[in-house]
Order: structure tokens, then C-alpha cells, then sequence
């Protein structure tokens, strides 16, 4: 509850201080921030395109939120979203029955997802090498590799500013405009991975080493072992992101600038900070940016200038993750301390 | 006075007099630290003065008390790793500035003065970090007198040093009070202050037990100042005798920090029905004892615990044999803080709680912190409360039930009293004292000697990582215990 409390005070901070910066530019905030609601939830459309934006983030988010209750600070999902997204298209070169073509896409999705993962995970528990370094390297690999992909191998042969199609039976129907059954996938992997967290003895367990490491060893607990799960699970969550980017979501192929694939990876950790590494938190985060993001767009139409409006989302965004933010290096301040007592 | 309201002093008095070296004696939380970081700015006291060459004195921080001619060299040192002598005494000189060539030319000047005239040598163009600990220490000392300290203040000195260098840092403190410096020298060595002080006080929980002129005083009566006269009231044991061994350990080495040895070579056994306790001051290596024993650090030599061989082992198939542990720092290691009483009930024994597919039974697990909280009287409104919002003795309760609901054959209590109130204390220790009569195997690991004394069916001494020696119930004597404490040398190791 005090949590809630904070993040809607911090909302409404991030409110202020962004109509303050609209209205010292001359803009009317009160109308421009109406313009970003009606855009975004005003009509059944609109509401539609704003869940399927929101969607992917979710999926980044968890694989944050996922590796921060384990006391990891992973911001791998970046690379293995785009990975899962070119394995998940890659399938459509396979000739499968529909239905069947989506669950074996998505299945190699997960792999390609954990594959990426596997590198960190095994760098961070047999080297002790950080995975906020193997992360941001591995995800440039990812980046240029996918590229290369995208550019070079998968580009449609008649539209080269993006790949081939998924074919029809590789992709989620359609619910209703922009929306697909990825919210089925998506609903079900949040829903995964807080039963995960909270009634599983693995789940305790990363939380657990999360928290308080030497407590957690002291208990028999592998403190490793909980850092791999989360490492990998992550790695699942953030490849869907990616495969649902083209599986669920027009134009159902990868661009060539990878801009339909955007910065989901990195969007995710700031999802994750404003739903408080909570699965359902993470519902409502994701939900929260998707509205900016959509609404956004919108207000660009009424002759607000995109950069304003990038300062506009940026204001909130970083208000309402600032909490979370805190509290993670709150928790590291103790490990160190003791290690000074004891030094 | 601590700002939580422990009065870690009370109504002290310390004369130090020009060219002396002062000893400072006292068991670990007698407030001997306190009474220096008093002195030198670092703690305000909250009633009585300092006198400092006549002068009442007040200091607000140790720069002040640095600036007045106070200088304190603390257990761990204030040194840049990758600076050379020369730099890190330059570094936070008053009025500085930067450390241009010319600067470090007459700094480097200066200090081979204060070096030629203190015989204290030291390499001044090698980075701190390639010096050995002894070096290190005299680099800071060597800062003082660049700061031209008239009082230097040395918090237990000889821990880190091996005794060789431990020997020559007397001779440098001789040589610096037949200069007229004065030294309050830290210690709870009891060889060490006969060595090397002119007079020692001698603290005991806060107050001034005694000051001695060195001359005319013995370890013997240092010793028994130091730790108290009287003995506890000697708790009659209800149950059978001890029965048979349930922890057997034979020269069991563990690695400390810096490659030394933390525990060296220690054997003794623990039978059914018995408490073993193991007194010392802290960093003797009864927490590196204790972390190899439930194997938390690699160890070498032979451990059985009911016959069974640990080599190997981790900390929960090693708990799995029947062993629980009462870890010394109950929030590092005995509690997740951000946990619910709930979740903390269960750490470390999941398994009961748990289905086959590895799904929790919150039900279960609900029931069973609920039995745990009226069994062990833990005061919390609901077993969903984290316990980080619990007091200190709730949450020992909690841990001590937890680790019993085991039931386990061996328990080993590390501190298990530390930092709670009289109640808590009291319920925990004739806890232990049911346990033991009901036939538990129980190794007590503890710094507060009454604590030992009260509970011990036998008394081991750690001092320097060995045994100083291992006494039954009647052989027990503070007198005795305390010459083993400071590193009196005794039979041989058992």
C-alpha cells in the first residue's frame, strides 16, 4: 500500500514538473496532457493500440524484474529480444501447419533467449565477471548480428526497408484492431512468474539470495543456482518480447532500421522500476508507458514538438522509477558496510 | 552513550603524562574504543572533560583534535593503495593543495628528517599497496609525527602484525616517549601491555577497574582485573551425564584472510548432553571455526559429525546430518530482513513445506511459523510482518526456534545473546541449559566470559587461532581464563 502511495505521489510529481516545462515553453499543459489521454485510451482503437504496445514491454520488464530479486542487475534483454524476434521470424522459413508453426516459433524463441543468457550466467558464476558489462556487450553482438540478419539474409525481396512476413499461420490472431492473443501469452507469463516467485521453492530461493546472499548460502541455499534461474527465465521472457514484436503485432515482420523492435530491452528496466519488480506491478507499468508512448504519438499530431514530449515521458518516467531505483542501492549499501566491519 | 541509550562509559578517569606509554586494557566491549575515539574527537562524551595540557578541550572532530597535537592510528588504516608514503601523508594536510614536484621534494624533506631523528624507517617511494600490513602501520605513524602528534593513540596495534614486527613497533614507541611523545597504547594482550607500557588502565564493562604502575603489577592481577573476580552462580544439571560423542573435529586449519591461517590445527570433541564453550576475544578465530564447521569455508583436517565425515559438504546437506547453527550476526546471516516471519521460519528447511513439483504450502508453512511464535513467546502481530520490523530478541527468538525445530544433534550457538535485553538473554540462556539436559550436543561460541561460565560443562580458550587449553567445570577460574585470553601460554594444546 505504502508503495502504491509512493508511486502515484511520484506520479503526480512528474505531472507538475513536466507541465511546468510544457508551460515554460509556451505550450497549455492541462490541454496537451488531455490530448495524451484521448490519444491513447480515448477509443476502443486507440485502447487497443496502446495494450499492444504495452505488451512487449511486460515481457522485458519481468526479465528485470526477475534477475533484480535475484541481486542481479541484468539489462540483457535488449539483445535477447532482438534475437528471439529474428529466431522467432527465422521460423517462418520452416513449412509447419498453423497454430503449430506459432508454439514452435515461440519455442525457439525461448531457446535463442536463454542461449544469449547462458554466456552471462556462466561469465558471472565461474569468473565472477559483472553481467552489467557481459549484458551491454552481449547486446551490441546482438544488435549487429540481428542486423546483419535482417539487412542481408531475411529482407523481403520486393520491400527492402523490412524482412519477409510471418506467415498467417505463425501469428497470433487478431482480437480487435491492433490487439492480438500475444495478451494471452504475455497475461500468462506475468501470471508465471509471480506464482514462480512467491509459491515455488525455487522462486524463494532467488528471492531469498536476492536479498540477503550469505543468509541464503548459511541456509543451503545455491546462491549460483538461484542467480541462473533468474538469469535464464529472463532470457525466455525478454526472446518473446521480441517474437511477439513479429509474431503478434503488424507489420508482422522485422523493419530494416530494427525500429519496430524499438529499445523494448531497455524500456523493461525502467517498467520494472515503476511496477517495483513486481510481476503485477509490471502489468500495470507496462501498461502505464504504453498510454505515454501511444498518447504521445498523439500529442505530436496537435503540433507539440517530439522533443518536448520525450522530455514530457522522460520527467515521469524517471519520477515514478526513482523509488524502486533507490531501494535497490539501498540494499547494497548493507553488503558493504559489513565488509568494512569485518575488513 | 550511545545514541540507542548503551552507556558504553560511565564516570571514567585517564591521566596520561608526557613521555609515557599508557595501556589501555580491557575485554572486547569495555569501551576502550570508545574512550580513545572520545579523546580523539571522533565521539562526543556526554558529560565530564578533557584536559590537554592543562587546557579544558572540547573537539568536534578529529581534525581538531588533530590540530591540538591528538593523533589516532586506527585498526584499519587510512591509506591509498596505489599512493607511495611521500603521497598519502601529503594527501589531507591541512592547507595543501596539490602535490606539485616542489611540494613532494620538501615533504619527502621533512619526513627524512622526522625518520633520521624516530629511527622509524620506511620505503617512501613504493606504492602502500606493495608494503607489508607492519609497513603500513608505520607509514601512519610516521603521518602523525608529520602532523606533529604529542599524543598518539594506537588501536590494538599488534593485531595485524606478525610478533617480529609487533617487536619492533615497541622499540619505535619506546624511542618515541624517551622523546617526550606520549602513546595510549589499546590493547587486550596481557603480555604485550607488561612488555611495552609504563602504566595501564585497566577497563572493565565501561568503568575503571584499576591503574598500575606496569613495574609493580603481574599478568596474574592484570588478568583478574581485566575479567572480574567473582564466578556465576554454577547451574546444577539436571539430566543424565554427558553421553556419547556427537562432534569429534582433529586438527582442523582454516584459512583467514591474507593467507594466514585463521584456525590452526584445533581438536576437541562434543558428547551428547554437554555444552562445550568456546571463550576467547573476538577475532581469535572462533567465527572462522564456526563457518567451517557448518560449512560455510574451506577447511582441511577431520570433522565427523555422528560418525560421518563433513569434508565436502555444503551448509545444507552438512544441516541435513542434524546440525543448526545459530549464526553470530542474526541479520547477515540467520534472517532475510525484507522477509515475512513466515518465509524466515522456513529458511533452510524447505523441504517439509514443499510438494513434489517444488510448490510451496503456504498453509503449512502459515501453521507453522504460528506454533513457532507461541512456542518461542515472539512477539509480532502477524506472521506476514517482515521481521525487519521486529525487535532483536523476537528475532533471535526466531532464529533459536527455527534452528531447534530441526531437531537437531548438534547445535552451535555463536553469540547467541549478543545485543539483547536481559529478558531475551535470560530466556535463551536457560534455553540452551533445557536443551542440554534434554541431551543436545551444544557448542557455545561467545566473547562474554559470564555468558561461558554460566553455561559450559567445558571451557576452551581460543586465542591466535589454537586452543589455549580446555577446562573441565572445575578447573574453571577466571583468573586462569583471563591469562589464557590475553595469550598466556599454558599445557600444551588439547
Amino acid at each position: 500500500m505504502r508503495k502504491l502511495a509512493e508511486t502515484l505521489l511520484a506520479l503526480g510529481l512528474g505531472i507538475l514538473v513536466g507541465a511546468l516545462v510544457m508551460a515554460l515553453w509556451g505550450h497549455d499543459p492541462w490541454s496537451s496532457y488531455a490530448y495524451l489521454l484521448a490519444g491513447a485510451l480515448g477509443n476502443t482503437r486507440a485502447l487497443m493500440s496502446t495494450i499492444s504496445r504495452s505488451l512487449g514491454l511486460v515481457l522485458t520488464g519481468l526479465t528485470f524484474a526477475v534477475g533484480a530479486r535475484a541481486g542481479l542487475f541484468n539489462i540483457g534483454a535488449q539483445g535477447q529480444m532482438l534475437l528471439g524476434a529474428v529466431v522467432a521470424l527465422s521460423c517462418g522459413l520452416l513449412r509447419l501447419p498453423a497454430g503449430v508453426h506459432l508454439v514452435v516459433a515461440l519455442l525457439f524463441a525461448a531457446i535463442a533467449g536463454m542461449i544469449w543468457a547462458l554466456p552471462v550466467a556462466v561469465l558471472k558464476l565461474t569468473r565472477g565477471v559483472s553481467e552489467v558489462i557481459s549484458t551491454i556487450m552481449l547486446n551490441w553482438v546482438a544488435h549487429w548480428l540481428v542486423l546483419y540478419l535482417v539487412v542481408q539474409k531475411l529482407s523481403d525481396p520486393i520491400l527492402g526497408q523490412r524482412t519477409f512476413t510471418a506467415p498467417l499461420g505463425m501469428r497470433f490472431p487478431v482480437i480487435k484492431g491492433e490487439l492480438t492473443w500475444a495478451l494471452a501469452l504475455v497475461l500468462a507469463t506475468a501470471l508465471f512468474f509471480w506464482w514462480f516467485l512467491w509459491h515455488h521453492a525455487k522462486g524463494y530461493e532467488i528471492r531469498a539470495a536476492g536479498l540477503n546472499p550469505r543468509a541464503a548460502a548459511a541456509a543451503g541455499i545455491s546462491v549460483r543456482g538461484a542467480m541462473f534461474t533468474a538469469l535464464l527465465l529472463g532470457g525466455v521472457a525478454a526472446a518473446w518480447a521480441g517474437a511477439i514484436q513479429v509474431l503478434g503485432r503488424f507489420p508482422y515482420a522485422i523493419t530494416s532500421d530494427l525500429a519496430n523492435l524499438g529499445s523494448l530491452g531497455f524500456d523493461g528496466i525502467a517498467v520494472a522500476l515503476i511496477g517495483r519488480n513486481h510481476p503485477l506491478g509490471i502489468l500495470a507499468g507496462a501498461f502505464f508507458f504504453g498510454t505515454l508512448a501511444t498518447g504521445a504519438a498523439k500529442m505530436g499530431l496537435r503540433g507539440i514538438p517530439i522533443d518536448m514530449i520525450y522530455i514530457v515521458q522522460g520527467v515521469i518516467v524517471v519520477s515514478m522509477a526513482a523509488p524502486e531505483a533507490l531501494r535497490l542501492i539501498r540494499i547494497r549499501r548493507p553488503a558493504v558496510a559489513l565488509r568494512e566491519e569485518e575488513g | 552513550m550511545y545514541p540507542d541509550g548503551t552507556v558504553a562509559l560511565t564516570g571514567v578517569d585517564l591521566v596520561v603524562r608526557p613521555g609515557e606509554i599508557h595501556g589501555l586494557l580491557g575485554e572486547n566491549g569495555a569501551g576502550k574504543t570508545t574512550l580513545t575515539k572520545i579523546i580523539s574527537g571522533l565521539l562526543p562524551p556526554t558529560s565530564g572533560e578533557i584536559r590537554w595540557k592543562g587546557k579544558a578541550v572540547r573537539f568536534s572532530s578529529p581534525r581538531e583534535a588533530l590540530a591540538a597535537g591528538i593523533g589516532m592510528v586506527h585498526q584499519h588504516f587510512a591509506l591509498v593503495d596505489a599512493f607511495n608514503a611521500v603521497e598519502n601523508i601529503a594527501l589531507g594536510e591541512e592547507g595543501g593543495g596539490a602535490l606539485g614536484p616542489v611540494r613532494a621534494a620538501s615533504v619527502r624533506r621533512r619526513l627524512e628528517a622526522i625518520m633520521e631523528e624516530s629511527g622509524l624507517e620506511v620505503p617512501l617511494d613504493t606504492p602502500v599497496e606493495e608494503l607489508p600490513v607492519g609497513v603500513r602501520q608505520r607509514i601512519e605513524i610516521l603521518k602523525m609525527l608529520y602532523r606533529e602528534v604529542d599524543l598518539l593513540i594506537l588501536d590494538e596495534p599488534t593485531a595485524v602484525l606478525t610478533p617480529q614486527e609487533a617487536e619492533e613497533l615497541f622499540s619505535v614507541l619506546r624511542d618515541l616517549a624517551a622523546g617526550g611523545k606520549s602513546v595510549i597504547f589499546i590493547t587486550h594482550k596481557l603480555a604485550e601491555a607488561m612488555a611495552v607500557t609504563d602504566r595501564v588502565t585497566v577497563l572493565r564493562r565501561g568503568r575503571v577497574a584499576a591503574v598500575r604502575e606496569t613495574g609493580e603489577t603481574s599478568p596474574e592481577e592484570l588478568a583478574r582485573l581485566m575479567v572480574g573476580e567473582e564466578l556465576p552462580p554454577l547451574k546444577e544439571r539436571a539430566g543424565r551425564a554427558p553421553g556419547k560423542e556427537v562432534l569429534r573435529v582433529e586438527g582442523l586449519t582454516v584459512p583467514g584472510a591474507e593467507g594466514r591461517p585463521a584456525v590452526r590445527g584445533v581438536s576437541f570433541s562434543v558428547r551428547e548432553g554437554e555444552i562445550l564453550g568456546i571463550a576467547g576475544v573476538q577475532g581469535n578465530g572462533q567465527t572462522e571455526l564456526v563457518e567451517a564447521l557448518v560449512g560455510l569455508r574451506p577447511w582441511s583436517g577431520r570433522v565427523e559429525l555422528l560418525g560421518k565425515a563433513l569434508a565436502g559438504l555444503g551448509p545444507g546437506e552438512i544441516a541435513a546430518l542434524g546440525l543448526a547453527h545459530i549464526p553470530e550476526d542474526r541479520h547477515g546471516m540467520g534472517l532475510v530482513l525484507d522477509f515475512t516471519l513466515a518465509e524466515n521460519a522456513v529458511l533452510g528447511r524447505l523441504k517439509p513445506f514443499t510438494d513434489a513439483f517444488g510448490r510451496l504450502r503456504w498453509g503449512r508453512i502459515f501453521r507453522f511459523a504460528q506454533e513457532l511464535v507461541s512456542r518461542f513467546s515472539i512477539q509480532a502481530p502477524s506472521p506476514k510482518v517482515p521481521v525487519r520490523y521486529l525487535s532483536g530478541g523476537n528475532q533471535q527468538r526466531l532464529v533459536v526456534g527455527r534452528e531447534l525445530s530441526k531437531s537437531p544433534k548438534l547445535l552451535i550457538a555463536n553469540q547467541p545473546t549478543r545485543g539483547l535485553d536481559v529478558a531475551a538473554t535470560r530466556y535463551i540462556r536457560e534455553l540452551l541449559l533445557k536443551l542440554r539436559d534434554e541431551g543436545l550436543a551444544i557448542l557455545l561460541v561467545s566473547a562474554d566470559l559470564d555468558e561461558i561460565l554460566e553455561l559450559s560443562d567445558r571451557v576452551a580458550v581460543m586465542y591466535r587461532g589454537a586452543f589455549a587449553g580446555i577446562l573441565s567445570r572445575e578447573e574453571l577460574d577466571r583468573g586462569r581464563i583471563g591469562l589464557l585470553m590475553g595469550g598466556a601460554r599454558e599445557e600444551p594444546v588439547g
